[in-house]
């Protein structure tokens, strides 16, 4: 058996591993990143749309290498097919090709001083007296034991690593978003705007979305939350009306619960999907992930100056990424959960009124008005507030 | 739990929502450790239609 020390490893390597190995090792502490899969990014579990505060965070300026599209607003489709523009805001960003991107930033960690492996998967966590005090993992049928004083775990939404710690980790199914997209040639949308389709015989509880990655190329996905039939089920539905063909299938599933109760123990931090840092509305994960991953690393790495790698350290993690997204991602959770009532004919409803008005400039008192005017809106504003 | 491996995408939406934790995506496969309820917790969540439970007759 190979034995091996660091200060911290990093068991995952996408964004939320690769962030907090960039930021610990910025941080001049010894860091190992671990990826069970042989090729870092593969397969692709994301319509790729990112906002241009990730950079901001990551202290990254956007690459061509992995810039597929810039997007400058969205197009939302109500059921009865009325559209809306919605130009820059929250729908400003990019659409990425994340197989580049992956691996650029765990490049960038790489070049920080991270050392990775590939193709080693981690099986057990080491634990003594209570405390993690480093992984087990398998590479090539070899048995690795890697010793550290503190564990990230960035392993997404196969988590199990915090599970092994003793967090509580359990989603839900009606919490999780699952979700089918092809990538597709030969799709006619504006390469420049997002598309956003919702209706009960479109996604039931979820949406459409169509996020264009330029020549007529785009993710074109479905998520649901509804057992009855499959995302693959309304995803073919819907594409057999665009002339379109697949070149990939990516599947997977988002947690829309919000964070989990705890993301720390003795000698171990979660960042990312497997956390729960997802946005409950819209189910972007990478924004929040990368804002928390870099808290980690930092944490992490201060941890280890300290040589104190205790729950009663490492705590300052949560109190940090609460202070960052805490409030933001418990928002989204109240808006979802008002979201998950409205039937077709209140989307319906609300976009005939935003039709047509710049949603930037609608008054308060034209908003009210409407509500009244709508019971079950009422209703459920009432119960959100 | 039954597993329809050719259906399986590999994405690992249902380890997360096992509450006896016996599923792993392992590198050749989906994994089921014995100790399986038949909640059926695995099968809602999958977005391929791989995973069945028997449901009861009565
Ligand atoms: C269909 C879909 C569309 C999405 N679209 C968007 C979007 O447009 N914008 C957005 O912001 N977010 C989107 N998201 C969410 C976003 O993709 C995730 O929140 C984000 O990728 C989470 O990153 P992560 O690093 O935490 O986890 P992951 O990306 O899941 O990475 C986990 C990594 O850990 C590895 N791993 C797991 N277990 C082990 C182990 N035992 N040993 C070693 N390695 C291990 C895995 O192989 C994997 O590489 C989407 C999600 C889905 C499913
Ligand atoms: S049916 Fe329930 S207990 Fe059995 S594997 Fe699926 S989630 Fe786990
Ligand atoms: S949720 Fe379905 S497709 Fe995904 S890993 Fe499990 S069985 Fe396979």
């Amino acid at each position: 058996m190979t034995k091996l020390k660091y200060d911290v490893v990093v068991v995952g390597a996408r964004v939320g591993g690769s962030t907090s190995a960039l930021f610990a090792s910025k941080s001049d502490v010894d860091v190992l990143m671990l990826e069970k899969r042989q090729e870092i990014g593969t397969p692709v579990q994301c319509a790729e749309g990112v906002t241009y505060n990730t950079f901001e965070t990551l202290e990254i300026k956007p690459n061509e290498k992995y810039i597929r599209s810039r997007i400058k607003g969205a197009n939302i489709h109500a059921p009865d097919g009325r559209c809306i523009n919605y130009e820059g805001g929250v729908a400003e960003g990019l659409v990425l090709d994340r197989k580049v991107f992956d691996k650029e930033l765990a490049s960038e960690a790489a070049k920080s001083g991270s050392d990775i492996m590939v193709k080693t998967a981690v099986k057990d966590l080491i634990i003594k007296d209570h405390k993690v005090c480093g992984v087990i993992a398998k590479h090539l049928g070899e048995t690795i034991e890697v010793k550290a004083d503190v564990v990230i775990a960035a392993d997404g939404i196969e988590s199990n690593m915090a599970r092994m710690a003793g967090l509580k980790t359990i989603q839900s199914p009606k919490q999780i978003c699952s979700c089918a997209q092809y990538e597709m040639v030969g799709v006619d949308v504006d390469p420049n705007y997002l598309e956003f389709y919702f209706g009960e015989n479109v996604a039931p509880k979820g949406y459409v979305w169509i996020f264009p990655k330029g020549d007529g190329v785009a993710n074109v996905g479905v998520g649901i939350r509804s057992p009855d039939k499959t995302p693959l089920y309304y995803l073919d539905k819907f594409v057999s009306k665009l002339d379109a063909k697949p070149v990939e299938l990516n599947i997977g599933g988002v947690p829309l619960s919000g964070p989990i109760e705890k993301t720390y123990t003795d000698g171990l931090l979660v960042v990312g999907d497997a956390a729960g840092h997802v946005d409950p509305i819209t189910g972007g994960g990478i924004h929040p992930t990368i804002t928390c991953a870099r808290i980690a690393g930092e944490v992490a790495a201060e941890s280890v100056k300290n040589e104190d790698s205790s729950s009663n350290y490492l705590k300052n993690y949560e109190k940090l990424w609460k202070k960052e997204v805490g409030k933001g991602l418990s928002q989204s959770a109240k808006f979802r959960k008002m979201a998950d009532k409205l039937s077709d004919k209140d989307m319906n409803l609300l976009a005939e009124f935003i039709e047509n008005q710049d949603i930037e400039s609608i008054s308060k008192i034209a908003a009210l008005k409407f509500v009244g005017k709508n019971p079950n809106l009422m209703k459920l504003l009432t119960e959100i507030l | 739990m039954e597993v329809q491996s050719e259906y399986c995408g590999y994405c690992g939406s249902c380890v997360t929502v096992c509450p006896e934790g016996i599923i792993e995506l392992a590198e050749n496969g989906l994994k089921v450790e014995i100790g399986c309820t038949d909640c059926g917790n695995c099968v809602y969540v999958c977005p391929m239609g791989a995973l069945i439970v028997e449901k009861d007759d009565d």
